[in-house]
């Protein structure tokens, strides 16, 4: 194989993990603080490309404008869903699997009144920007820089945010122990709003990103939800820089995976690699025990 | 589980039954037929869904993998090897039950609810994926069809019994008696010494671990027995309907609706799998025009009655009767 295509394998795969690691680090988010698997992740995805085709196919928008505003949108109904739902599940007895099964209910909820509001067509959003990078023989769209670009610098932010600011203090002394939160006075149930919104959010700019190359149906949250467990699977779940490595290194297993059999096996590559994972280090490839 | 059954349980029991027996001399429609052959199969997967969830714990959500097993293997083998149906039926629920294991033995011995979860899930995906790719085998997309009917034979005193999409009757009768079977095998395991492990299993593992329960084993003995009553349940369907595609066996779709049957019915009790099933499916057929709108109703349902009815429309009865003694109570 010529070197060069295979380097551009590699760069294709680390793009796509980049996506993987928004998609993962939001189910690790909730399931950090909260404990709760949300199973409706994928929808915040799905509505989040949605919003994006909306502002700016039919409104008009600039994408400058119209990812920060569906970014925004899903942020909101993220935060607001949690409040009618997960906020009264958590406080009670068997919330482990309640909140499981009404997430699952909700994301089915939401594929319907997408497919309902929306059509079921394949609706795509033109590229952000044009062009494409050369380096030696190595080829890539600025689409795709763009995608990986915008990750970075997402990522970047919300390490910032868990790190440095009062808010991310409050998330993180949460996740460890929260009724110790509470004493020290943490509005809880507040932080459990936010992580889903914010976990919402980044569903939703992964969607934006991402709009340009993989169309958006009804359906486009199923698989991204999948990937977005494998992602977590390997990262340790609940680990939030867990899910950013576990999200770049499953993209290029897929992307060297599909170069070695064909693209239609790609998830069954990725879910084999997540038993096989569960088999071996069940806290995670990069977690710890 | 141990308390003996009510007189009014086993009247209840003994009427459901015969009113099931003695349907088909009321009315041999084809449709009421085919409505109640597809109540008792989905009767039968919910039943052994149930069986993990609801009665040792084991939340998963990809059970329609083994349901595609079963189906898919039994029609091959059909196929293929030219065995008759009534053989590929059992063959079908072990290959079920085989993979029930392979995948329960990573997952169970970790005790991460989410963990079990994710990897069901991941695992039914794997077995659609594989079903709609391996189209040499499976015709993939495109629907296997052509699946042989179960041989008829003769009976002593009904005479001829045949199994053609005309006589709907014998396969009326067929899902009966596997329904009851199953029901029977939950109902004896679970009214057993292991059933009181497995309960007890579900409501505290370490205090049932340090009763020398082995958690591991007892995990994998319901998950491969759950698998394989679900193969059972798909390699009749693939026998009854002759036609599978991947989506509509292994499809979340499927899991969707067996989830709500359950929920509403009543997780965690016998009957309301059964309850569940019926109710939904007649339900559905009765709201044909509103097809559009049947997965948008199933999503709510769970979500509501998660939120507002989590022990099932079958312990509604008692939840009510509760109320009013205690209203009685606050009065006197």
């Amino acid at each position: 194989m010529n070197l060069a295509i295979f380097l551009e394998q590699i760069l294709n795969g680390l793009i796509t993990g980049s996506m993987y690691a928004l998609i993962g680090s939001g189910i690790a988010l909730v399931y950090g603080t909260m404990r709760v698997l949300n199973l409706a992740h994928g929808e915040f995805y799905m509505l989040g490309g949605y919003f994006t085709f909306y502002l700016i196919v039919q409104i008009g928008l600039s994408p400058l404008l119209a990812i920060p505003l569906a970014v925004a949108i899903a942020f909101c109904l993220g935060a607001l869903i949690q409040k009618l739902t997960i906020e009264y599940l958590i406080v009670r007895e068997n919330w482990a699997f309640t909140t499981i099964a009404a997430t699952l209910g909700l994301s089915i909820v939401l594929q319907n009144a997408a497919l309902l509001m929306f059509g079921e067509q394949f609706n795509t959003v033109p590229y952000y920007v044009q062009g494409v990078m050369s380096i030696g023989d190595i080829r890539l769209p600025w689409q795709r820089v763009l995608i990986f670009v915008v990750a970075l610098a997402t990522i970047a932010g919300m390490t910032w945010l868990l790190k440095y600011t009062r808010l991310g203090w409050s998330i993180r002394a949460t996740s460890q122990d929260r009724d110790a939160a509470q004493v020290v006075g943490i509005p809880v149930r507040r932080i459990y709003m936010i992580c889903f919104g914010l976990a919402a959010a980044l569903g939703a700019l992964a969607a934006a990103m991402l709009a340009p190359i993989n169309a958006i149906n009804p359906w486009a949250g199923i698989p991204i939800l999948l990937k977005g467990f494998v992602v977590v699977i390997l990262g340790g779940l609940g680990s939030f820089p867990g899910a950013i490595i576990g999200g770049l290194f499953l993209g290029v297993v897929e992307a060297v995976g599909v170069q070695l059999t064909s693209s239609e096996w790609r998830d069954v590559i990725s879910f084999t690699l997540m038993i096989a994972v569960i088999w071996w280090r069940p806290w995670g490839v990069f977690g710890t025990k | 589980m141990f308390r003996p059954f009510t007189a009014q349980a086993l009247v209840g029991m003994v009427a459901a039954l015969a009113a099931m027996l003695l349907l088909p001399l009321v009315s041999t429609d084809p449709y009421l037929m085919h409505v109640m052959v597809l109540v008792m199969i989905f009767g039968i997967f919910a039943s052994a869904w149930n069986l993990v969830t609801g009665f040792a714990g084991l939340k998963t959500f990809g059970h329609h993998a083994f349901f595609g097993l079963g189906a898919y293997g039994s029609a091959l083998m059909a196929i293929h090897l030219g065995l008759s149906p009534w053989l590929t039926l059992w063959l079908g629920g072990l290959l079920a039950g085989a993979a029930g294991l392979l995948i329960g033995t990573p997952i169970l011995r970790i005790r991460s609810m989410p963990h079990v979860a994710i990897v069901t899930l991941g695992f039914a995906e794997i077995v659609r994926i594989c079903i709609a790719n391996l189209s040499g085998l499976t015709r993939g997309e495109m629907g296997l069809w052509g699946i042989p009917q179960f041989q008829g034979f003769t009976l002593p005193v009904v005479g001829k019994v045949s199994f053609t999409p005309a006589d709907k009757v014998s396969f009326y009768y067929l899902a009966l008696a596997l329904t009851v079977l199953t029901l029977f095998v939950i109902v004896r395991l679970m009214r057993s010494k292991t059933g009181l492990a497995i309960l007890a299993m579900r409501d505290g593992e370490d205090a049932a671990e340090s009763l020398g329960v082995n958690l591991t084993r007892l995990k994998l003995l319901v998950f491969g027995l759950s698998a394989f009553i679900v193969g059972i349940a798909g390699g009749f369907y693939a026998h009854y309907l002759s036609i599978l595609t991947p989506h509509s066996v292994v499809g979340v779709d499927l899991m969707i609706s067996i989830i709500a049957m359950v929920l509403v019915g009543g997780l965690g009790t016998f009957s309301g799998p059964l309850v569940g099933a019926l109710v939904l499916t007649v339900l559905i057929e009765a709201l044909r025009d509103l097809e559009n709108y049947r997965l948008l109703g199933y999503g709510l349902l769970i979500v509501l009655i998660v939120m507002f009815l989590p022990r099932g429309i079958v312990t509604l009865r008692e939840r009510l009767s509760f109320r009013q003694q205690e209203q009685a109570n606050h009065g006197s």
